[in-house]
């Protein structure tokens, strides 16, 4: 018997172990990297039937989120404005009127324009959580959580792009730690607000408004410095604030 | 194998720059990896549906009917019961002056009206009510009703939530974003404007 095998063949068992762990590895890689919604959703930026911008309306001009999203208190659900709302400020004799960017809502609400339809703007939703979890607006906006926390500085967009991944994971690292992203009420809609903004007297102040304590004494008693930690722990333990982490919380 | 790892690598390098880094802008619809029960077949807020023969999902109540909780429409003969002038800021005919009597004038009412007037008014009547808000300027047809005028110092309570629900001019209406109670806390507060500039 001669060798039927040649001898590099004694090898192919371990180039073909490299070879699939090399493969392996690369699929693995991909989909660790880019099957999470950090890839997958953060930066969608739709194209939008009118070119609305948010760094204009609430950055420059300084309207308030809840002029147009007036339901984000009440509501679970954050409304995107309807028609009217816009009209307020663009219709005719008012400001714009007649931009070329409004022409589809001028077919929404302008009777006398061409092509009216009457039929409701279709803005293209670009924050959305999947049916089977359940979100709520207005627990989070009436317990101390800003709008910037899950949707990132919208009054610097020129257009709205998802900027968090709004996982269960990203849900959760919050729920689990509130203390570093509550904020007084007041300020829910202010998204360039900081906890240094808060100044120590100021801070004392609003806290005794609050609570019985007069403000000096809350001063003997409480943090030497105002950061986001000591007012989120304060907030956290002074407002009673658990956030839930049981399945059904959101899985309902 | 040399030729392998080179393959590999290239391949590697390809899938990278086809990825690409995570945030990157695109306008497509997102991929979901594991679409099962994502959209199910149920009614959602602002959403069309195809289940209803006008194709929207919001559903008007039953003619003749209000869902439990919601404001009463807003004329007499729409609805004829109930306080009339907390709805409408009239009596009969004629603009009513005063609070109705469901709504208390104390410290919160006027702190609610305060935030809700810095949300949906200073745009263009301007934080102190003197008709300079940012956006005044940019109308065609100017001026802004100036909320510290005599003239509008003299209107009666009723009037002025009758403004905010109806609009007026070149106002728009308020009441689908301002719930009634706020309405009043708005005109509520705009009395405290008017007579915080009168003192001066
Ligand atoms: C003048 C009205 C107006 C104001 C004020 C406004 N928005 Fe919007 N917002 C819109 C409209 C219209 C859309 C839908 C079009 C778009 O996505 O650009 C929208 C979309 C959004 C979206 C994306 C919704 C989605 O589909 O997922 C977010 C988030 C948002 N707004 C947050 C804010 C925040 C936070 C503020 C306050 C800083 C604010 N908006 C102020 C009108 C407004
Ligand atoms: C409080 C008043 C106000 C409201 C409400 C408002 N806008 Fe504006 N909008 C403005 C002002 C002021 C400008 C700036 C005009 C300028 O630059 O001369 C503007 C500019 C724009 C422009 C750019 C127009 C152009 O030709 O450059 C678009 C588009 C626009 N708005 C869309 C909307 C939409 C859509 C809504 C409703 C969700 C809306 N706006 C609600 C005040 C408003
Ligand atoms: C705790 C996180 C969180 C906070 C805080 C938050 N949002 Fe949202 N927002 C979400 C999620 C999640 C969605 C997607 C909800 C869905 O699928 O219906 C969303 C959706 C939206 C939408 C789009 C709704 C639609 O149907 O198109 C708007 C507009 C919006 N948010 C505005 C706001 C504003 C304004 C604030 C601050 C006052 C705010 N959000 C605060 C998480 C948040
Ligand atoms: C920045 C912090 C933060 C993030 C992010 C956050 N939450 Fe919350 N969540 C809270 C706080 C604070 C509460 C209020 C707890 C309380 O009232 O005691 C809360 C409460 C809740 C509740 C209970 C509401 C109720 O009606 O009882 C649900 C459900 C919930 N969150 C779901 C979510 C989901 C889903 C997400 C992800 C899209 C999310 N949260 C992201 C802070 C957060
Ligand atoms: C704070 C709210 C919250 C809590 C608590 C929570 N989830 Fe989730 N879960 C979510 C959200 C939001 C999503 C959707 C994530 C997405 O959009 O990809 C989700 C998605 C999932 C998914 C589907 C993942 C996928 O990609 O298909 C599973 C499975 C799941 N959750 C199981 C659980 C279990 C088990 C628990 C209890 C240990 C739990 N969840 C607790 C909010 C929550």
């Amino acid at each position: 018997m001669g060798n039927i095998f040649p001898r590099w063949l004694n090898f192919l068992p371990l180039q073909v172990l490299i070879a699939l762990g090399g493969v392996g590895t690369l699929i693995v890689a991909v989909i660790w990297y880019s099957f999470t919604p950090k890839y997958t959703r953060v930066g969608y930026e739709p194209q939008q039937p009118i070119p609305f911008d948010h760094s204009l309306h609430a950055g420059q001009l300084g309207m308030d989120c809840r002029y147009c999203h007036s339901n984000v208190e009440e509501s679970s659900h954050s409304n995107i404005p309807n028609a009217q709302v816009c009209w307020n400020c663009h219709g005719p004799g008012k400001v714009k009127s007649d931009s070329p960017k409004l022409a589809v809502l001028r077919q929404a609400m302008d009777t006398n324009s061409d092509g009216y339809t009457g039929e409701p703007i279709r803005w293209v939703q670009i924050h959305e959580t999947p049916d089977y979890a359940y979100f709520n607006h207005s627990a989070h906006v009436n317990r101390g959580v800003s709008c910037v926390e899950c949707h990132g500085k919208v009054n610097e967009m020129a257009v709205v792009s998802h900027q968090k991944p709004l996982s269960m994971g990203f849900c959760l690292d919050c729920h689990r730690n509130p203390e570093s992203r509550l904020r007084p009420i007041d300020e829910i809609t202010n998204l360039d607000w900081t906890a240094h903004d808060l100044d120590r007297d100021e801070f004392y102040a609003y806290l005794a408004g609050k609570t019985g304590k007069s403000a000096d004494e809350l001063k003997a008693e409480g943090p030497e410095k105002i950061d986001q930690e000591a007012l989120g722990a304060y907030l956290k333990d002074a407002w009673n604030i658990h956030p839930p982490q049981d399945c059904a919380a959101c899985h309902r | 194998m040399r030729w392998f790892f080179l393959i590999l690598f290239a391949i590697a390098v390809m899938l990278a720059v086809g990825i690409g880094p995570r945030g990157e802008k695109f306008t497509k619809p997102p991929l979901y990896v594991f679409p099962d029960m994502d959209w199910q077949y149920k009614l959602k807020f602002q959403k069309p549906s195809d289940f209803f023969a006008d194709g929207q999902g919001a559903r008007r109540p039953v003619d003749g009917t209000i869902p439990l909780g919601y404001d009463l429409p807003l004329t007499e003969d729409d609805f004829p019961v109930g306080d009339t002038y907390y709805r409408t800021g009239l009596f009969g005919d004629f603009y009513g002056d005063g609070m109705p009597d469901a709504v208390a004038v104390d410290e919160k009412l006027l702190m609610r009206g305060k935030e809700r007037y810095q949300i949906y008014c200073t745009a263009c009547h301007g934080t102190s009510g003197n008709g300079q808000g940012v956006v005044s300027k940019y109308w065609q047809i100017p001026p802004t009703a100036n909320l510290l005028d005599p003239r509008v110092a003299g209107l009666p309570d009723g009037q002025i939530f009758w403004t905010i629900t109806h609009g007026k001019g070149l106002m728009g209406p308020y009441n689908g974003a301002v719930p009634i109670e706020d309405r009043w806390a708005i005109t509520a507060y705009v009395r405290v404007l008017q007579g915080a500039a009168a003192a001066k």
